[in-house]
């Protein structure tokens, strides 16, 4: 934006110079600029500036010092992503993006690989580095490099490396590699327990799904990449644009893009349909901002190629994912001009506002900047999955108990029959045909003991519950399609669904203790509203009361059409009727300027749309920035309406007449500066400066001696609106003189060419005008609350949730808008820590802590103490990363709300870990700018808010939606309700394998420890993949232990994720006691009801089969809390589908047991066993869940008795009110 | 909350007027009762009621069939005679092994049954072996269910190692199972009088016709040097040789019984019965018992109280439970749902912080 303007400037310049003679396209000419404009004041020498400023800034007059030194930003929306964009405009990173903190280092990982991604772009390209690209001549540009072609590929896989490709993949996981292990094992003749098929039938099932859910989504990135590939751009061949596929563009062939069209490549701009070089690009595909971005062409290129010449050499940087950086030379007719990122479109933004536009492709595919940044996000584990691995390895020792048993007394038993062995028909030392002496497979007691105990591992290898990795995986996609259909989390205005960008995290929702937000865009909209303005020293705060009878607002006619804003502000009727009044008056045109600094002062680019009207056009203000959107709204609301805005001028409708102004030159907004400027010639030959920018930075450059009552009762004014929450602005301008602007203007030209540093010298020639500014006044610009703000703050609390903000606004809006969104509230103790040095920051946590162990020690019989803790960014400085952190740590766990005030985005992250990395507690961070990304992907568990302010914090987050109050759904409902699933699920998949694993055990003491089964070996293997693995899937994903309405009507309810209740070690021990117990039922009655009877060995089997499966699944209808026809159809289904498939297994003659089920199944004696079994075995869990349920109830049993006995329910919520 | 409800109902109504223009784009999730996850659902709860409801209704039910079974198991009337000691000549009696091993040796042995209870046909004759490990794994596998299926399969003998091949060419039936062919045999007279033993119909019928082929004969059966057990008719085939196809349908315990016959009169009480037993089979080396064993069968099946006990006692603890319960609730009740009892009711200083 930045070179663009200066460019522009330059390009005024010469044309002003070099053509004086041809009058410009409008009716106003240049002429007015060509006699610099006279001033009769004489300044001050440059030199004492920094000086003046220095001494200002000491004793800044606002609130407390130690502010002025931090870079939050304050003007304009302070989004980091914002800045970044400004200055890398510039050409340089460096001076901003995350050094914004001084000396803190870059840290915080994920963020590490990104900061050196953007150096990448400061550095001057090396020749070796360098990428060379001949203009319209692909065929040399590519000759000597491999440049990659403009086909893109975002699948993973092509059918021939499917196979091999996902296959490796899968196997990262260790649980896959122990069923392989076991698959190979078994297939050892020594060691061959299960058949070949059934010994690789789960983990082959367990591969096909997985690879079948891979190759779906593959399939659909296929087809995206090929309708990508296939669309056509106009491509310059032979002197004639022609249509081409994107995937057969080239590097160095020059495009042709008409509007509304989408950029194939990454392309340097030659020329476009604007004379001036100007396009307008849409970059909602690349950051999801959907304002006008405006990029530039080389004035070179321009007159070149409306020649028709296409010839030049582009030297530029190699590959890399800077978005917002761009290096490259330009080397045409010998001579070497720079280009920036203001010269390149990229691949997937869209052209708007230009009929077309003509580049030279640099990069194309997967080198674009576009491909470059589409990793996804990175993956975490969710606590119960980490907590689910200590159980994994108890289960380990578990097993390697059991086969250490069986091994052990295979031993000994061999060893007490050693001298029988010869006789004994299993083992027949002698060989049976002949007589002779021999040995049968028989190796000795020891290796015998080994052999088993492998072949042990082998057949109680389901110990390890192998599905219920894919059951979780099922469930977690179950419950993320539940989580993205919830209609409570669709959000109305922006369009936008719940996004599940992470899978594997769902049930750490219902965990959360810490909250950490950003406030701007988060907790508020970001849809800046003009509220109140401080004109040289009169308040006009009005407003909000008959404003709304003049629906219409400010309109302007423009031939025959009506132009009017398309929003409208509420105006005040005072200060309308006083601009009315003042019209005329000459001699005190503050008000004037004010306004005209609120049109001008911005880099708002007006766009006219069409209505159903035809003679009605509404005025749309794009920009960056939400405040300077909103101010521009306001002003033309009253009166100084802006009409366009091209490089070299403006037109502002002021008041009916429209005037030209010229921009003779514009500074951007930097977070050094913390404010903007820009020099415009009046159409009444003067030239003046207006400048715009925060409180602190303005108050330094203002001039002390001038309007001492106009400054003073303009920070009464600052401060009260900030008090209001609302963001503020303070305006300046000063008229220059003619000398002043001579050297201004030379200096700002050297500045704007100079190659090397321009940003550095652009902000020492924007300090140099900036200054002795004349006060005009300040804006208060209101930030709303997003809907249903408090309501979710005060839902969180409830649900003992630690809500942290995290701002970079100033300390009194941070307070106030706490206060607005409920989570300041009257009660509470405010402990406010403020200092800038590490010894005042520890004297302060010291008090603090005794405070908080006074409150706590003083008033724990009187009801709740709370104490807030409020924080600027300075003080953070000196506490994080040193010892200081561990006291800071203390004291924030014992408030219970924490606001952080003018911190920067890596604080954010620091301030995150320093919850993280002291306790096990879950945290979540929500935002939704640039600036939060650091803090989201440093939290367990990142929230995206998809709003106003680009995808960044979408792309790192794991969940994304529409706004903050959508967390009281995300985690008292579907949290609450995901942990409870997920838990239940991995011990009831515990104890369902474990059950089987014993009841097989339990055969083998009878089988001489040689690890007989009696049940088939399809039907072991099916157990968990068929027989009882859809009820357990049905329920993670549907069973709800409360209703929606019960979650948020109590809150607190969500403690029981705090809690553990759902999944902890106590259960955990509890249900391998109940397991044992059941396994014991299940195995016995059939063995004592069987012993000394003429049962075989098939038909046992598949009595303890079904057993088995009838009592897993009864298990778990026992624990259903909610029986709807899925559940019904999965758990009678899933005992059905049993039933079938042991008679088919039976109903094979192949297998030895053919027919047993039929056998024993005609006898009553069978079902008899089988009613017995379930009962006995589930006693003990129904006696002790109903002594637990009725004794010690916990809050979801008593809520969900609540429920369903509603009418005392009633009685309850108003008791909870009246709490 | 109701306000958050409200208020995002009211603004879907207000977009459903203005979609028309935007309708088809629009993200919003369609409602249904499923995506809600508001499917009609039956929501149980353990009320004191129905608890004690389900014990009572299980020990309703289970005391009946507990007795029911023990009636039944009580019906029947059962002989067992353990014969493998006793069959061992005296002066065999230190080494028994040499006496089963011995072709020389008297294998027949007269024994003398009391029937106690009046019998009714069929009478079912087992022979009844203890810690015999019919289960072992490598028993169990020794089998080939191709080569008894069919003619073809006669060469399957891959399984059956060490006992798959002679020197003659395969073994049929092959394999440890078939090799160790029970072959105790019993004759009974009742006062002189020969009992018909029917050895037909011994095997499941589903094993004859599909299991054991009626074109697969024996052949090279019990060739070796080492004799476990039985010989087989090699004229007759292998579907008709009942004793093998009982023999080889496995059983699941080491004590276990197979069906030998039937006598199919009935036997009064306070008869003599005498039993001449050819004792060939060797469960010397292994210590193993043989038992002889005449009974009769009611729908329980032999003869077991195991069963009627397990329900007797299931039956009873429920009943017990069902009154610990109506006690229990009657003296420490808690009213059922009531938010007082939520933890942040009782201990309201406590929660927030």
């Amino acid at each position: 934006m930045h070179s663009a303007a200066v460019e522009a400037f330059d390009l005024w310049i010469t044309a002003s110079r070099q053509h004086l003679s041809i009058p410009s396209p409008t009716i106003l000419n240049t002429r007015d600029l060509d006699t610099p404009p006279v001033s009769s004041e004489i300044e001050k020498p440059n030199s004492t500036y920094p000086t003046m400023n220095s001494g200002m800034d000491s004793k800044s007059p606002l609130e407390n010092p130690s502010n002025t030194e931090f870079a939050g930003s304050t003007s304009s929306r302070p989004s980091i992503s914002s800045l970044q964009y400004k200055a890398s405009a510039g050409n340089s990173i460096k001076e901003v993006a995350f050094g914004d903190s001084g000396s803190r280092p870059v840290r915080y990982g994920s963020r590490g690989a990104e900061s050196e991604a953007l150096s990448t772009s400061q550095k001057e390209i090396n020749e070796e580095d360098a990428r060379l690209v001949y203009i319209n001549d692909p065929g040399k540009t590519n000759e000597r490099y491999e440049f990659a072609g403009n086909s893109v590929r975002t699948s993973k896989y092509s059918i021939v490396t499917f196979l091999p490709k996902n296959l490796f993949e899968q196997f990262h996981r260790v649980a896959y590699i122990y069923f392989l292990v076991i698959a190979v094992l078994n297939q050892l003749p020594q060691l061959a327990v299960f058949g070949r098929g059934a010994s690789i039938l789960p983990l082959a099932f367990v591969l096909l799904v997985t690879a079948i859910k891979d190759a779906y989504e593959d399939y659909r990135r296929h087809r995206s990449d090929k309708i990508e590939n296939n669309r056509l751009a106009f491509v310059l061949v032979n002197g004639q644009f022609e249509q081409k596929k994107w995937k057969h563009i080239q590097v160095g062939e020059v495009i042709k893009i008409h509007a509304n069209e989408t950029m194939p490549c990454d392309m340097v701009l030659l020329s476009t349909s604007d004379p001036t070089g100007v396009a307008y690009v849409q970059t909602t595909n690349l950051d999801g901002e959907s304002n006008l971005k405006t990029r530039y062409a080389k004035q070179e290129t321009l007159l070149k190629i409306n020649e028709g010449k296409f010839s030049g050499l582009i030297k530029c940087e190699k590959p890399n994912r800077n978005v917002y950086g761009f290096l490259a030379n330009l080397e045409i007719d010998g001579k070497l001009l720079s280009l920036g990122p203001s010269n390149i479109i990229l691949r997937g933004c869209e052209l708007k506002n230009t009929a077309w536009a003509l580049g030279v492709v640099v990069y194309a595919g997967r080198e674009t900047k576009a491909m470059l940044n589409s990793s996804g996000a990175p993956s975490k584990r969710s606590w119960l999955e980490t907590r689910m691995n200590y159980e994994i390895i108890t289960l380990s020792f578990f097993l390697a108990a059991l086969c250490t048993v069986v091994s052990v007394c295979a031993a000994v038993w061999l060893r007490r029959h050693r001298d029988e062995l010869d006789y004994i028909v299993f083992f027949g030392k002698q060989e049976y045909s002949t007589g002779a002496a021999k040995d049968y497979n028989y190796y000795g007691w020891g290796a015998e003991m080994f052999l088993t105990f492998l072949m042990a591992v082998i057949v109680f290898q389901i110990m390890i519950p192998i599905s219920l990795y894919i059951s979780m995986e099922l469930v977690r996609v179950g419950q993320a399609y539940f989580m993205i259909r919830d209609t409570q989390m669709y959000d109305e205005a922006s369009d936008s669904r719940f996004q599940c960008r992470s899978l594997n995290i769902n049930e750490d929702l219902g965990q959360i203790k810490y909250v950490f937000s950003d406030k701007t865009g988060t907790l508020t909209e970001n849809k800046m509203e003009f509220r109140c303005a401080s004109i040289w020293g009169v308040d006009f705060s009005g407003g909000n009361g008959a404003s709304q009878n003049q629906q219409n607002g400010y309109s302007v006619q423009v031939d025959e059409n009506i132009w009017r804003p398309k929003m409208s502000v509420k105006v005040d009727p005072e200060l309308l009727r006083f601009l009315r009044m003042r019209k005329d008056a000459k001699e005190d045109n503050h008000v004037h300027d004010f306004f005209l600094a609120l049109a001008a002062c911005n880099t708002i680019v007006p766009l006219v749309v069409d209505t159903s009207d035809p003679h009605v056009k509404l005025v749309d203000y794009q920009g960056e920035s939400p405040d300077e959107q909103a101010l521009v709204y306001a002003a033309a609301a009253y009166g100084f309406m802006l009409m366009k805005r091209t490089t070299g001028y403006i037109v502002i409708d002021v008041q009916g007449d429209k005037q030209r102004f010229n921009v003779l030159g514009l500074h951007e907004f930097d977070s050094d500066r913390k404010r903007m400027s820009v020099i415009l010639g009046c159409p009444d030959k003067t030239v003046k400066v207006f400048v715009k920018g925060a409180d602190t930075s303005m108050f330094s450059v203002i001039d002390r001696s001038l309007n001492m009552d106009v400054r003073h009762t303009t920070e009464v004014h600052l401060r009260s609106y900030s008090s209001l929450g609302l963001r503020t602005l303070v305006i300046g301008m000063r008229e220059l003189s003619a000398t002043e602007f001579e050297q201004w203007h030379s200096s700002f030209k050297a500045a704007s060419t100079s190659l090397i540093g321009r940003a550095a010298l652009l902000r020492e020639v924007a300090g140099n005008v900036e200054n002795r500014l004349c006060i005009l006044g300040a804006t208060g610009i209101e930030d709303k609350l997003q809907q249903g703000v408090p309501e979710a703050i005060e839902s969180l609390r409830m649900a003992g949730i630690k809500v942290w903000v995290l701002t970079g606004d100033k300390q009194e809006t941070a307070i106030s808008i706490g206060y607005s969104s409920r989570l300041l509230t009257d009660q509470m103790t405010q402990i406010q820590i403020n200092s800038n040095s590490t010894e005042s920051c520890r004297r302060r946590l010291d008090d603090a802590m005794a405070m908080s162990d006074n409150n706590t020690g003083g008033t724990s019989g009187a009801g709740s103490a709370l104490i807030a803790l409020i924080i600027d960014g300075t003080s953070l400085v000196y506490i994080l990363d040193s010892e200081l952190e561990e006291k800071l740590f203390q004291l924030a766990s014992r408030c219970s709300v924490v606001l952080c005030c003018r911190v920067a985005p890596l604080q954010k992250a620091g301030i995150v870990a320093l919850v993280k990395k002291r306790t096990a507690d879950m945290t979540l961070a929500i935002g939704d700018g640039a600036n939060d990304v650091s803090m989201i992907q440093m939290a367990a568990v990142g929230v995206g808010i998809s709003g106003q302010e680009g995808r960044q914090a979408v792309m790192a987050s794991d969940f994304a939606m529409g706004q903050f109050r959508f967390l009281v759904p995300l985690l008292l409902v579907h949290g609450h309700w995901n942990y409870q699933r997920m838990g239940y699920m991995i011990l009831y998949n515990f104890y369902r394998n474990a059950v089987f694993v014993l009841i097989l055990f339990w055969y083998v003491l009878f089988t001489c420890f040689t690890l007989t089964t009696a049940i088939t070996e399809w039907s072991s293997m099916l157990y968990s993949v068929i027989y009882t693995s859809v009820p357990t899937i049905v329920v993670g994903i549907l069973d709800k232990d409360l209703s929606r309405n019960t979650l948020q009507r109590w809150p607190q309810l969500y403690g029981a994720g705090h809690r553990q209740e759902c999944y902890n070690n106590r259960l955990f021990w509890l249900t391998m006691i109940d397991t044992l117990w059941q396994s014991i039922a299940a195995f016995f009655v059939p063995l004592y009801a069987y012993w000394g009877s003429t049962i075989d060995g098939s038909s046992l089997g598949d009595l303890w089969t079904l057993a088995a499966v009838i009592l897993v699944n009864l298990h778990l209808a026992m624990d259903v809390i909610r029986w709807n026809w899925i559940s019904h159809a999965a758990i009678w289904g899933s005992i059905i589908v049993s039933f079938v498939c042991v008679v088919i297994i039976d109903a094979l003659p192949i297998l030895p047991g053919y027919w047993a089920i039929f056998h024993i199944g005609k006898t009553r004696l069978f079902w008899l066993c089988l009613l017995v079994i379930v009962v006995s075995a589930l006693i003990p869990r129904f006696v002790i869940k109903v002594l637990y349920q009725y004794y010690r109830p916990c809050d979801v049993q008593i809520a969900r008795e609540t429920e369903k006995l509603g009418n005392q329910g009633e009685l309850g919520a108003v008791e909870i009110e009246m709490n | 909350m109701n306000a958050i409800g409200a208020a995002s109902s009211g603004g879907a109504t207000a977009a459903s007027d203005s979609s028309t223009t935007t309708k088809k784009n629009s993200k919003k999730p369609k409602y249904s009762r499923f995506t809600q996850q508001e499917l009609p659902a039956c929501k149980p709860i353990l009320t004191p009621g129905l608890v004690i409801t389900t014990f009572i209704v299980i020990g309703i039910i289970f005391i009946p069939v507990g007795l029911v079974s023990l009636f039944a198991s009580e019906k029947v009337v059962e002989i067992v005679d353990r014969y493998d000691d006793g069959c061992v000549p005296r002066n065999y009696s230190n080494n028994k092994l040499a006496y089963i091993r011995s072709k020389l040796t008297d294998k027949s042995c007269t024994r003398t049954l009391n029937i106690v209870k009046p019998m009714k046909s069929p009478i079912y004759i087992y022979y009844q072996l203890d810690n015999f490990y019919q289960n072992h794994r490598r028993y169990v596998k020794s089998r080939s269910d191709k080569q008894l299926r069919s003619k073809k399969g006669e060469s399957e003998t891959k399984l059956c190692d060490p006992e798959g091949v002679s020197a003659n060419g395969p073994i049929v039936p092959c394999g440890l199972i078939a090799w160790s062919l029970f072959n105790d045999t019993y004759k009974f007279k009742v006062k002189n009088k020969v009992l018909e033993v029917n050895k037909k119909n011994i095997a499941w019928k589903s094993d004859k016709s599909k299991k054991f082929g009626s074109d697969v004969y024996p052949k090279n059966f019990q060739s070796g040097g080492l004799i476990g057990g039985g010989q087989l008719n090699s004229s007759i085939p292998l579907s008709e040789q009942e004793n093998l196809i009982v023999w080889m349908r496995t059983a699941a315990l080491p004590t276990f019984r197979k069906l030998y016959g039937k006598i199919e009169e009935d036997l009064q009480a306070n008869q003599q019965i005498t039993v001449v037993i050819q004792n060939n089979y060797n469960t010397y080396s292994f210590g193993g018992k043989k038992k002889l064993v005449l009974s009769t069968t009611t729908w329980i099946g032999g003869k077991n109280d195991f069963l009627g006990i397990a329900y007797v006692t299931v039956g009873g603890l429920c009943l017990f439970f069902a009154i610990s319960f109506i006690l229990l609730y009657v003296v420490k009740p808690r009213p059922l749902g009531d938010p007082s009892y939520l933890s942040w009711n009782r201990n309201p200083a406590g929660h927030l912080n």
